[in-house]
C-alpha cells in the first residue's frame, strides 16, 4: 500500500471509491480517526450499537457471535453497518490487533445510503454476513506467496523474561509489549502464552506471585526462518499450538502466531480448520465442500503441489469427521464399547483434493457385539451429515452404515480376501487395504497384522497386480489431437499408479497408505529401481496437478469436475509432458507384469 | 482542600496537533511556509476540522532551494497565500483553551514565538504536549521493565510511527504531518498508560 493519507485511503476503499465527488466531499468533512489497542471491545451484543461506519487502516477486528468468529476484518475492510442498518448490536466486535481506523458518523452514513451503488454494497451482502454457517462465510481475496519464508511474517523481535520471573511479571511485560506470548530464558528456552494464563493459572486457582516455571512450556516447537509458510501451517496444525518461535542460525528472531498465518491467508488451511472446529451444529454443514474447493483453488494458485494440498484437505476432513461424531455421541450417548471410524480409498490414502464419494466403515470392539444397533445409528447419522457437508453417498455402497462390524468380523473378512484372491475379493481388498483410522480409540493392529502377512502370499499379490494392470494408459499412437482424442486422467493415468503402488507397498510390508509413500517404501526395499521410481513419482504428481487444474476450471464455470481431458484443450508443452508421463507409467507396468508373471 | 496538583483526565482537553513547514531550520532567517492543524477531541481525531494553509513569506525572507525540494513548493504557490499575521491569528483562535500537540517542540515552538513577535502578536504560552517526550517516556518505561532492553528509540516521526505499528504517510505536508502526529499521540498515550494531562507532559 502506498503512503496514502487518511482521505486518499478512504477514497480508494470500496464502496467509497465509487461515490460521486460531492457526496464524498461531504463525507470527508465528517471523517474521524480512532485508535483502539488490542483487546478493546468495540461493541457487545444487546448493548449500545455502533454509531459510526469504520474503515480499517491498520489492525484486525474480529466479529463474533456466541463466541464463534464470524469474520476477521483487516486493512481496507469496512464494519459497523449492521449496527447502523438495524439500530441494534447484533455482533460482538473485538479489536484483535491494535486498530487505527477512519470513521464517519451515522447520519452521514444515512446520507451516503441515498447513493444506490453505495447502498447496494451493504444491503446485498447483509443476510449472508449475518449468517454464521460455512455456506455464507465470506470469501476473502487470497494474497499469499506460499513459498515465502516464515521469516517474512516476523514483525518484531521476540520478547523475553527471566527464568526467575513470576506469572505477574510475565503478564505485565506481555501487556506492555502488546504480545500474546513471551519467551523464558534458560539453558533450554521456554514459552508462555496468554492461553497458559487461562488454562494453567486461572483454571488452577494460581495467582500472580506464582513462579513462571510452573506454567512454562519447555522445550517448545520452533521453526527455521527459511521454512515456507505452507510448511509452518502444517507444523501449527500437527502440534496444535498457536505460537511458533522462528529460529535463524540458532537464534530466535521472533514469534509468529496462528493469527499471523490466518491473516496471511483467509482461506488457508488454518482458517478453515478453525471454522470447522467451531461449527455449532449440523445445520452449518452445507457449504463445507465449497469452502474446501476455494481453499484448494487458492493453494494451487499459490504454487503448492497437489500432494501437499491433499494432505491439508485430509486434515480438514478428519477434523470435520471428529466434529460430526462428537455430535452423534451427544445425541446417542457415549459408545458402549470402543470403536474406530475408518476412511477407505482416497480418503484413507490422504489423496483427496476435491471432495468425492464417501468411503468409510466402522469397526467396533467385540464387547459391543450386543449393541450393534448403536453403531448402525452412529453410522447413519455420520453418513447423513457427511452428505450434507458435500461428500456424496457412495454409489458402490462403501459407507459405514453398510459396513459396520466387530473387529473379529473384520479380521475374518481381511483374512478371507488374502486367502482367496478372486477378482471380486481383490477389488474389495483394494479399497479396504487403504483403511486409515480417523476417529475412535479401538486398536486396529489385528487388521494390520493380516496385511503384514501379504509379502508371503504370492497368489494374492499376483491377483492384485493382475487387477491393477487392467487399468492402463492408452496406446501413445492413439493420442492425436486431430482425432479428437480424449484421455481419462483417472482411469488411464492416476489409477494405474495408485493400484500398482498399493501392490508394491503391500509386497514389501509397508504400513503406508499414501501412494507416494508406498512407492518410496518399495524403492527403499529394492523392489523398484531409483530411476523408475523417480519417473513414476514425477508422473503421478504431474497427473494430479493437471487433473486438479482442469477440475477447478470446470467448477469455476459451474460444471461438475471431470477426469476427462481432451487433447485439443491442452497446450503443446502439456501434451508432450503428458506423453512422457504415460510412457513412464506403461514401462513400469511392463516390468511389474514380467515380475509377477501376469500377462 | 485546595487541589493544587489536580490534572484533568487526558481526554478532556482539546489537543491541536500542529505542524509547520519552514524554509529552513534557522529561526532568525527562515520563514514559516505552511501550517497544518487538526484537533483531537475526546480522544478522537476530527479530520473535518483540520486547518491547512500556505503562508506568504515576508519580503526578504528567501526560501532555501533544498526545502523547496523537500516540500515540493514553489514560490508562486506562496505569493497568493495569506500573510503570516493572518495565519497566526487563525492558529491562536483554535488553540484558545486547548493543548498544543507537536512533534519536537524544539523546532515548532521557537518558530511560532518568533513569528508572533515579528507579527506583533502576543504568544499566549499554551500548554504543550510533545510526542518526542512521549517516545522517550515509553522507552524509559520499557527499560525499567527490561533493563538490558533496546537502544535509544528513533525520534523521527515516520520512524516512530513505524515502530508503533502505524501506516506510512507522505511526509513533509504540514497537515498530513499534523495528522500523523495526532495518531502517534493516541498510540503513545496508550503505551505509557497516561490517565491525566500531567502524565503526558
Amino acid at each position: 500500500m502506498a503512503a496514502l493519507d487518511p482521505l486518499a485511503f478512504v477514497r480508494s476503499t470500496p464502496p467509497f471509491d465509487a461515490l460521486p465527488p460531492e457526496l464524498f466531499d461531504g463525507a470527508a468533512r465528517t471523517l474521524e480517526v480512532i485508535y483502539h489497542p488490542a483487546g478493546t471491545k468495540l461493541v457487545t451484543v444487546g448493548e449500545e450499537p455502533l454509531r459510526h461506519l469504520y474503515v480499517i487502516r491498520k489492525g484486525v477486528v474480529r466479529l463474533e457471535r456466541g463466541g464463534q468468529t464470524i469474520q476477521v476484518l483487516e486493512e481496507g475492510e469496512v464494519f459497523g453497518y449492521t449496527s447502523l442498518l438495524t439500530g441494534k448490536a447484533t455482533l460482538d466486535g473485538v479489536v484483535d490487533e491494535d486498530l487505527l481506523a477512519y470513521r464517519i458518523p451515522a447520519d452521514e452514513f444515512q446520507r451516503l445510503m441515498t447513493d444506490a451503488p453505495f447502498a447496494a454494497h451493504f444491503t446485498t451482502g447483509l443476510a449472508n454476513r449475518l449468517e454464521a454457517s460455512l455456506e455464507n462465510s465470506p470469501v476473502v481475496t487470497f494474497r499469499v506467496d506460499l513459498a515465502a519464508a516464515v521469516a517474512s511474517l516476523v514483525r518484531r523481535p521476540a520478547v523475553w523474561v527471566d527464568a526467575e520471573s513470576t506469572v505477574g511479571d510475565a503478564a505485565r511485560v506481555m501487556t506492555e509489549e502488546r504480545v500474546s506470548s513471551v519467551l523464558v530464558r534458560g539453558e533450554t528456552p521456554g514459552i508462555v502464552t496468554d492461553r497458559d494464563f487461562r488454562s494453567k493459572v486461572l483454571a488452577q486457582g494460581l495467582g500472580a506471585k506464582e513462579p513462571l516455571a510452573r506454567i512454562v512450556t519447555r522445550p517448545f516447537r520452533g521453526v527455521e526462518s527459511s521454512m515456507p509458510v505452507h510448511e509452518a501451517w502444517t507444523v501449527l496444525l500437527d502440534a496444535n499450538v498457536h505460537h511458533l518461535p522462528v529460529i535463524r542460525d540458532g537464534e530466535i528472531i521472533g514469534v509468529i502466531t496462528d493469527t499471523d498465518l490466518l491473516k496471511h491467508t483467509s482461506q488457508g488451511p488454518v482458517a478453515v480448520l478453525r471454522l470447522v472446529e467451531k461449527l455449532p451444529g449440523r445445520q452449518s454443514l452445507p457449504g463445507y465442500a465449497r469452502k474446501v474447493t476455494e481453499m484448494v483453488a487458492s493453494l494451487l494458485a499459490g504454487g503448492l503441489n497437489p500432494v501437499v494440498i491433499a494432505g491439508f484437505v485430509a486434515q480438514l476432513n478428519d477434523a470435520l469427521m471428529k466434529r460430526i461424531l462428537h455430535w452423534a455421541h451427544e445425541e446417542l450417548g457415549e459408545p458402549p464399547a470402543p470403536y474406530a471410524w475408518i476412511a477407505l480409498g482416497s480418503e484413507g490414502r490422504q489423496e483427496q483434493t476435491l471432495l468425492t464419494d464417501q468411503d468409510n466403515a466402522i469397526v467396533f470392539a467385540d464387547e459391543g457385539a450386543s449393541s450393534g444397533e448403536y453403531y448402525t445409528a452412529l453410522a447413519d447419522r455420520a453418513n447423513t451429515d457427511l452428505a450434507a457437508a458435500g461428500f456424496p453417498r457412495c454409489p458402490g455402497g462403501y459407507m459405514a452404515r453398510n459396513h459396520c462390524a466387530t473387529l473379529t468380523e473384520w479380521r475374518e473378512r481381511f483374512t478371507g480376501w488374502v486367502d482367496d484372491p478372486s477378482a471380486q475379493g481383490v477389488l474389495e481388498a483394494a479399497i479396504f487395504f487403504d483403511f486409515r483410522r480417523v476417529a475412535g480409540t479401538l486398536d486396529l493392529s489385528p487388521l494390520q497384522e493380516v496385511m503384514d502377512g501379504i509379502p508371503r502370499r504370492e497368489a494374492f499379490l499376483r491377483g492384485m497386480v493382475k487387477q491393477a494392470l487392467e487399468f492402463r494408459p492408452p496406446p501413445l499412437l492413439g493420442l492425436r489431437i486431430r482425432g479428437g482424442a480424449e484421455l481419462d486422467l483417472k482411469r488411464q493415468g492416476i489409477a494405474p499408479v495408485v493400484f500398482l503402488a498399493r501392490c508394491y507397498g503391500l509386497a514389501v510390508g509397508s504400513h503406508a497408505r499414501n501412494t507416494l509413500e508406498r512407492l518410496r517404501a518399495a524403492t527403499r526395499a529394492g523392489l523398484m529401481g531409483t530411476d523408475a521410481s523417480a519417473n513414476v513419482i514425477d508422473s503421478y504428481r504431474y497427473l494430479l496437478g493437471l487433473r486438479l487444474r482442469m477440475q477447478l476450471k470446470a467448477v469455476s464455470v459451474g460444471k461438475p469436475p471431470t477426469n476427462v481431458v481432451s487433447l485439443s484443450d491442452v497446450s503443446a508443452i502439456e501434451r508432450s509432458r503428458l506423453k512422457d508421463t504415460l510412457r513412464a507409467i506403461s514401462s513400469w507396468q511392463d516390468k511389474a507384469a514380467y515380475r509377477y508373471q501376469v500377462v | 482542600m485546595l487541589r493544587l496538583f489536580s490534572s484533568p483526565r487526558w481526554d478532556l482537553p482539546v489537543y491541536w496537533a500542529l505542524d509547520l513547514e519552514t524554509g529552513g531550520l534557522d529561526v532568525r532567517h527562515d520563514p514559516i511556509i505552511a501550517v497544518g492543524m487538526v484537533p483531537v477531541r475526546n480522544g478522537v481525531i476530527q479530520l473535518g476540522e483540520s486547518f491547512d494553509t500556505l503562508v506568504r513569506p515576508d519580503p526578504g525572507r528567501a526560501i532555501r532551494p533544498e526545502s523547496v525540494r523537500a516540500h515540493q513548493l514553489l514560490a508562486g504557490d506562496l505569493r497568493k497565500s495569506p500573510p503570516l499575521a493572518a495565519v497566526l491569528q487563525e492558529v491562536d483562535r483554535r488553540l484558545e483553551g486547548g493543548v498544543l500537540l507537536v512533534h519536537n517542540r524544539g523546532i515548532d515552538i521557537p518558530f511560532l514565538k518568533g513569528g508572533h513577535a515579528r507579527s506583533g502578536l502576543p504568544w499566549k504560552k499554551p500548554r504543550v504536549v510533545d510526542t518526542v517526550d512521549l517516545i522517550v517516556k515509553a522507552a524509559s518505561r520499557r527499560r525499567f521493565l527490561r533493563p538490558e532492553g533496546e537502544t535509544m528509540p528513533s525520534l523521527n516521526l515516520s520512524e516512530a510511527r513505524r515502530v508503533n505499528g502505524l501506516p506510512d504517510y507522505q511526509a513533509h505536508d504540514a497537515l498530513v504531518d499534523a495528522i500523523a502526529t495526532a495518531e502517534l499521540f493516541l498510540v503513545l498515550r496508550h503505551v505509557i498508560g497516561a490517565k491525566t494531562l500531567r502524565d503526558l507532559r
